[in-house]
């Protein structure tokens, strides 16, 4: 099985992947006006919200958090996949991620910017919501720079910042085909100015390729550091179930994790919806799947130091939460959690499965459905069974506005994906062409030294 | 606007417990409450009420949680296993502690929460933007949300009774997070007649909280703790309880020390300003 | 410029000084220049109005009837907050949060803003001319004895102003009505020490044994026991912090404070009491021969069974009480409640005698000397004898004041049916309750804050005093009226003569207080002006020295005979006991929203009410917390959630009271059930009180369940091994070091 056939024309590659920006058959409308309708539920739900106060999402004194730090964790966790692929895998020179980064990368983009959104709707006052930056003002007040949320919100912003220009840096030359192959409309102008009139040089290809290797190398420790900063807001607080040192690794493996599930689920999707299977093809799902075993494994692992230093710390908080969420109300969704996040992803062990789309989709989807209980359980049992026995409260939960807003979210993301895959190609038609080269000329290389050696073996037989 | 201060140690903007810091002058507010004498009886909370505009939420809402309630009165049982409680209940106001190193400061995205000179861990509504950080890492889960918007409530303060409402005291709308501020308003009332009289705060009934004055047992005392003569100070040095410790010696005593003055989660460093004095019950009968 | 119509001695009565034993300066009345010097201060500003800053007047407060002197902190023309007086020997500056709340009862929004006339199921709002022209149509060719007033307590010029009107229409029929005053002990202190409320030194006694007196709740004066109580516990005299004992079978806050909290069978009160002055006994504490005979056969084993206190904690009882003097017992309202409940006080009080208690933590009170003025405490056999008048059709006009009797009475007793007898029924009210909504012509009330009043309490802590209620704002509502005036328009309907020379009732207040400036302290002050307004100032007048009721030091046994514990009843096997909340009372406050959700001191419940259950009994009955529970009793029925609570004797339950109104206004309508109307009507066999406590109940699930709303945890107040609120003993602690 190969990651792509080395036959493939790139004229053909080019045709392929601009197929999928012709104009739309009815399904997408469809579904767009779906995603558009699970947005304006979210909308409807904040706008409720905005006006009524934070009240009708059901927080109360002590659940002050709830499912909009826990989603907001599990979009800005999910960002993580695109930095993986591009930036770590480009770096490691593992070429079987040309065809797929392209999507992941725009996933890393639009998942914080819907993380982004959770940010605001959890504020109960959105409106001043810029006294959180360090913007200049006459009369100096700064925001507190020792917040773990301040650093949230720099570490977004750079972070956001940072994969955009990546993935437009990216796709320049990819936009260059495309206003060569566009003849009017009012994309034509856009890829023209988008592509910074690429003309395909040598020079343009030298200052194009270490501009991308310097985002990636930037893009790397970044990517570390914003999940870390994430788990920052809890292991930089003081209390039971968050002051945890190990939080940092096990954050930015969860964030992994998490990102390469989806990257399955949106591979499938953009497999099966633009025809790429000569692109994605199974061999490279494949090592995907791999990839999200071994993720999972650490990040099992580093659940489990949580727990060991839940455990073993002598400290009686700590202890008792962990018994909490084992036993408590939460104790459902703690054993789906770990159920779906540590022992599903056995499932990608058997080779059968491995390449099985039915069952990596389902797969896929329950990963990330455990890694958001993971996100939910790490905010909501801390509120319930904090110190402060007194204000032990077992009995809140959230209301259906907040679960509005989270399901608007996911509306929110699929428009903004649909319209990227309708406007940019998912697909790196440049790296894919690179990739059929390189595994062309490997080729031929292997069948020089196969007829090399068939050669010397007649000669010796000859001989 | 000038871009240097932002590379200022940011420390020297902030106040925290006395160690290394600018030391409390003139004052340093700070509690005692004796739970030998509280009875329970609930009359601080609705004082607190009276005082600070809280709004009474409502029965579905404090179904919810969602209750307003700056001092709490709890209430617990031995829970030895016993027929009946034979040793009655254990009540303890719970308040903002006013923690010299509070959890919530550090922890809030806009500075919202500070410490100010006099040692107090102050709210600032119109800075607070409702991220709730505050509140999350408030061991003593004292600090209470606006989570709706109460004065356009009903039947929080419907014509007349919001006549009531104390003009010295914000009255606080949606998003914003509130606690006890140790009356602030009365604190700052008293300081600034002091300071015109060229004196400081008597301690002598010039300056009480509003929880203080009205406890029917005198359980409550509030004064500076920094100055010598004030009653707070007094009954702090009697209990051997330092301000700025998270151990105290006189619990390094063999047996316990016989001395009432704890602080709740002392061990967690936050340092309360409020020293309780345990509850004492008869070995007799 | 006495009038020459009326002799001295009845104007002496008029102004509230009748009976007086204290010379009476000459005649200082008639100075009032009509409409100068009523109400209003904030009409046009005056020098001590200065905008953002506060002012302060000082005035009484009336949320209940101890009587608690009150500083209002006014601004801008409006009364913010409510201070105690530190002046006052009562309550020394504090307040409760029943009193905190009184800000609530003025400004609320419920309050009746107009005279209200019933034409078929709705009020019409009128005039108050027309409201008083028709009184006084009504009350044309009704005789005296056809005529009923029933009030709550009343004290001061309004009493002096009530009684008079009652003089004038000729009727003796003035019912003075208290839903939950301790009648019973009120008599039986009467008998035990010659007075009915003596001053009870809790500060002074090393060790308190209550039988069931809230007294840091809702016991005749809850502030300044509170006060004394924090005295008690520092130790008083070099001597040891004090021992306080409660005995009772539904653990009250006093109780949740005690040293030792003994849950006693119901209604066994009594049984304790005599087995602890035989164990006193046998410890070598000298009894008087009758009491000795009268307790010889109250062995502990006895009372232990018939209590269900152990005998070695009698014996302990005896053995502190012996030890540490003076000490000081208490009959509360748990152990009145019974029909023998004049007997368990008796038996109760007759410790303090044994104890050699009586004349030193228990004192005669000082008493204002003049008995016009004197309260007029309420009782439950008043309200009997008004609906067995009413039933018979004896009454054509009933007036109402001051309580709200369709609410607190038992439904059994059918008093809203009686009332409907009565042709002509004035209610004279604050909001429209219950009671109000019964009548014809509901006349609205001013609130405390904004009327004039005299007050002298029932509980006289220290030197006597007479508590001065002056408006601490404006009026609220344009069309309401203090009592005092109303009843001064009523009585010139009658005796226009005698009453002419008083505008209002203040111009009356101010002539009577002038009128009596020597007694009254202002013997050297020959302006009368400066007197009146620093009598006002100071919203206390004072009587150094005055002269105290003596006590009857001897007591004996005489006529002391307890019932045995009742026997199980199969059909109705709980005892069902009626909490009195120190906030809620008898439901007059409950429209208070800060009182509805100030949590239960013990249940940590707000906005309802419940039934507590011992969670033995609970188990035995399959009930758990939130449980919609049916108690029935051979006179009604109620539904209500059920609270393990394990402070209660597990043959009893209790519902508080207070709640469960179904009119009032939007804080109390709907809240909660009233346990009063499930209440059997058994009465005190001395007194004729209503026995609240002699009920008997059966309890069965419904099947529904709630989530109970309170502040408590679902740990139940667990300090799950944390030191949140450690203890210490005494035999540790040395509280003599502290400051």
């Amino acid at each position: 099985m190969k990651d792509i056939r080395e036959d493939i024309a790139w004229a053909k590659i080019n045709t392929d992947v601009l197929k999928s920006l012709e104009n739309p058959r009815k399904l997408y409308w469809v579904i767009l006006f779906i995603a558009v309708a699970v947005f304006g539920v979210g909308v409807g739900c904040e706008v409720y919200q905005y006006n009524m106060g934070l009240g009708v999402g059901n927080f109360d004194n002590p659940h002050m958090w709830g499912l909009y730090i826990a989603t907001f964790i599990f979009w800005i966790g999910m960002s993580h996949s695109g930095t993986l692929l591009s930036a770590i895998l480009h770096i490691m020179h593992a070429d079987w991620r040309k065809p797929i980064y392209r999507f992941a990368e725009a996933m890393t983009t639009f998942s914080l910017m819907t993380a982004g959104l959770f940010v605001a709707v959890h504020l109960g006052r959105i409106w001043q919501i810029y006294f959180a930056l360090p913007y200049p003002n006459m009369r100096q007040v700064w925001p507190n720079f020792q917040s773990p949320l301040l650093w949230d919100a720099m570490a977004i912003f750079t972070y956001l910042s940072s994969s955009i220009l990546f993935l437009y840096v990216g796709m320049i030359p990819d936009l260059a085909i495309c206003r060569d192959n566009m003849h009017s409309g009012w994309r034509k102008k856009l890829y023209a100015v988008l592509s910074l009139g690429w003309e395909g040089t040598d020079r343009q290809w030298r200052n194009f390729r270490m501009t991308y290797l310097t985002i990636a190398c930037f893009l790397i420790p970044l990517a570390v550091s914003v999940h870390s900063i994430v788990s920052t807001d809890f292991a930089a607080s003081q209390q039971p179930g968050w002051h945890i040192t190990s939080f940092p690794p096990y954050f930015v493996a969860g964030a992994l994790y998490s990102g390469c599930a989806a990257i399955i689920t949106l591979f499938i999707i953009l497999r099966y919806v633009f025809k790429f299977e000569e692109y994605m093809t199974k061999s490279i799902l494949k090592k995907v799947a791999r990839l999200t075993f071994a993720i999972a494994m650490v990040w099992t692992y580093l659940k489990w130091v949580e727990f060991a230093q839940a455990w073993f710390g002598h400290n009686a908080h700590d202890q008792h939460l962990l018994i909490e969420k084992a036993t408590g109300t939460y104790a459902p969704f703690w054993w789906m959690m770990n159920f779906c996040a540590s022992v599903v992803p056995f499932m990608l062990v058997f080779k059968r499965f491995q390449t099985n789309i039915p069952v990596l989709f389902a797969v896929s989807l329950l990963l990330n459905l455990g890694m958001w209980l993971e996100r939910f359980m790490i905010v909501a049992p801390t509120f319930a069974d904090g110190f402060y026995p007194w204000t032990w409260d077992h009995n809140q939960w959230p209301s259906l506005v907040q679960w509005g807003i989270v399901f608007g979210s996911f509306g929110w993301f699929a428009i903004l994906f649909m319209l990227f895959c309708k406007i940019f190609p998912s697909v790196s038609m440049y790296e894919v062409k690179e990739m059929v080269y390189h595994r062309s000329l490997e080729t031929k290389k292997l069948q020089a030294l196969q007829a090399a050696g068939e050669l010397a073996a007649a000669g010796k037989g000859a001989h | 606007m000038s871009i240097t201060t932002l590379f200022e140690n940011y420390s020297e903007f902030r106040h925290r417990h006395p160690d290394g810091d600018v030391p409390h002058n003139p004052y340093k507010w700070a509690m005692a409450i004796d739970l030998d004498a509280c009875s329970g009886c609930n009359a601080c909370a609705v004082a607190c009420y009276a005082e600070n505009n809280l709004p009474v939420v409502g029965r579905e809402k404090f179904a919810n949680g969602q209750v307003m309630h700056w001092m709490r009165i709890e209430r617990y049982w031995d829970h030895d296993g016993s027929e009946f409680p034979e040793r009655g209940a254990r009540y303890l106001p719970m308040l903002c502690q006013q923690c010299e190193a509070a959890p919530c400061e550090t922890v809030c995205p806009v500075g919202a929460t500070n410490h100010t000179p006099d040692g107090l861990n102050s709210q600032i509504y119109n800075r607070c933007i409702g991220s709730r950080y505050c509140s999350s890492n408030c061991p003593y889960k004292v600090r209470y949300f606006n989570w709706w918007d109460y004065p356009s409530t009903d039947n929080v303060w419907p014509a007349e009774m919001n006549m009531q409402l104390n003009p010295d005291v914000t009255v606080r709308g949606k998003g914003v997070m509130e606690k006890c501020t140790f009356c602030i308003q009365r604190i700052r009332g008293a300081e600034s007649d002091a300071k015109t009289q060229g004196r400081l705060v008597r301690d002598d009934g010039e300056l009480q909280t509003a929880c203080q004055q009205a406890c029917p047992t005198s359980a409550i005392s509030f004064g500076n703790l920094v100055d010598p003569e004030s009653r707070v100070h007094k009954q702090w040095m009697a209990q051997q309880v330092e301000l700025n410790k998270h151990e105290q010696a006189k619990d390094e005593e063999p047996g316990g020390s016989d001395l009432r003055g704890y602080r709740v989660y002392e061990w967690l460093a936050p340092y309360p300003s409020i020293m309780y004095l345990e509850r004492v019950r008869e070995t007799e009968i | 410029m006495m009038n020459s119509e009326f002799d001295r001695r009845d104007f002496l009565k008029v102004l509230g000084w009748g009976g007086t034993a204290v010379a009476l300066t000459g005649c200082g009345n008639g100075m009032v220049e009509s409409g100068k010097e009523t109400v209003v201060s904030y009409v046009e500003t005056k020098d001590y109005m200065i905008p953002s800053v506060s002012v302060y007047f000082n005035s009484t407060c009336a949320q209940c009837d101890a009587g608690c002197s009150i500083t209002g902190r006014i601004r801008e023309g409006r009364v913010l907050k409510l201070e105690g007086n530190p002046e006052s020997a009562i309550n020394r500056g504090k307040t409760c949060g029943l009193g905190q709340a009184g800000v609530q009862n003025h400004y609320n929004p419920d309050r009746v803003r107009a005279p209200l006339l019933r034409t078929g199921n709705t009020g019409e709002a009128i005039t108050w001319e027309k409201a008083y022209a028709l009184i006084d149509e009504k009350l044309k060719g009704v005789s005296g004895n056809e005529v009923a007033f029933l009030t709550g307590g009343m004290s001061g010029h309004t009493k002096v102003l009530m009684g008079n009107y009652m003089d004038s229409l000729g009727s003796k029929n003035h019912f003075v009505y208290e839903a939950i005053g301790p009648a019973v002990v009120r008599a039986a202190n009467k008998k035990s020490y010659g007075v009915e409320m003596p001053r009870f030194n809790i500060g002074k006694a090393r060790v308190v044994l209550s039988f069931g007196a809230d007294f840091l709740g809702a016991w005749v004066s809850p502030v300044n026991f509170s006060q004394q109580y924090a005295q008690f516990r520092k130790g008083s005299g070099g001597h040891q912090r004090g021992v306080l004992i409660q005995v009772e079978s539904k653990m009250t806050i006093t109780g949740a404070n005690a040293d030792r909290w003994l849950a006693v069978r119901p209604g066994t009160e009594g049984i304790l009491a005599l087995g602890i002055i035989n164990a006193l006994g046998a410890h070598g504490v000298s009894i008087p021969g009758d009491i000795a005979a009268a307790v010889k056969t109250y062995d502990k084993d006895r009372v232990s069974n018939d209590t269900g206190v152990s005998a070695e904690q009698i014996d302990k009882i005896a053995a502190i009480l012996k030890e540490r003097t003076p000490s000081l017992v208490l009959a509360g309202s748990a152990a009145e409640g019974y029909a023998h409940g004049s007997q368990n006080a008796a038996a109760i009080n007759l410790l303090n005698h044994v104890l050699g208690n009586v004349g030193k933590t228990i004192e005669a009170a000082a008493i204002v000397p003049f008995p016009q003025m004197a309260p007029l405490t309420g009782n439950t056999a008043a309200l009997k004898a008004l609906n067995d008048g009413l039933a018979a059709g004896k009454y054509k006009v009933l007036f109402s004041y001051g309580s709200n009797p369709v609410f607190t009475s038992p439904a059994a007793m059918k008093y809203k049916d009686n009332m409907a007898k009565a042709d002509f029924k004035v209610v004279f009210a604050q909001y429209l309750d219950e009671t109000a909504l019964q009548a014809d012509l509901v006349l609205p009330l001013d609130s405390a804050l904004e009327d004039w009043g005299t007050q002298v309490p029932e509980y006289m802590a220290g030197n006597a005093q007479i508590n001065i209620r002056q408006p601490l704002m404006e009026k609220l509502h344009a069309d309401t009226r203090g009592m005092g005036d109303i009843l001064l328009t009523l009585i010139k309907q009658r005796r226009a003569a005698e009453y002419k020379p008083f505008d209002d009732y203040y111009g009356y207040l101010r002539a009577a207080v002038l009128q009596n400036k020597a007694a009254l302290g202002g013997a050297n002050q020959p302006d009368n002006d400066i007197f009146w307004n620093e009598t006002l100032s100071k919203g206390i007048i004072k009587f150094e020295g005055a002269k105290h009721a003596s006590l009857s030091v001897k007591s004996g046994a005489a006529g002391l005979t307890l019932p045995a514990p009742s026997a199980a009843d199969a059909e109705y096997p709980l005892q069902l006991i009626p909490h009195v909340n120190a906030n809620l009372r008898d439901g007059r406050n409950t429209n208070q929203p800060w009182l509805q959700e100030s949590p239960d001191p013990l249940t940590t419940i707000v906005w309802d009410s419940w039934i507590e259950i011992h969670p033995k009994k609970a188990a035995e009955l399959g009930i758990v917390e939130g449980d919609i529970v049916e108690v029935t009793s051979k006179s009604g029925s109620l539904k209500v959630q059920a609270y393990i609570f394990p402070g209660i004797h597990p043959d009893a339950v209790s519902i508080p009271l207070g709640r469960g109104h179904e009119a009032m206004g939007r804080y109390a309508k709907g809240y909660g059930v009233n346990p009063f109307q499930i209440l059997d009507m058994i009465y005190d066999k001395e007194t004729g009180e209503l026995a609240l406590h002699e009920t008997r109940v059966k309890i069965s699930r419904t099947g529904n369940r709630v989530i109970v709303v309170k502040d408590e945890g679902p740990v139940g107040g667990n300090q799950e091994g944390q030191k949140i609120v450690p203890e210490m003993l005494t035999n540790k602690v040395n509280l003599s070091k502290e400051i």
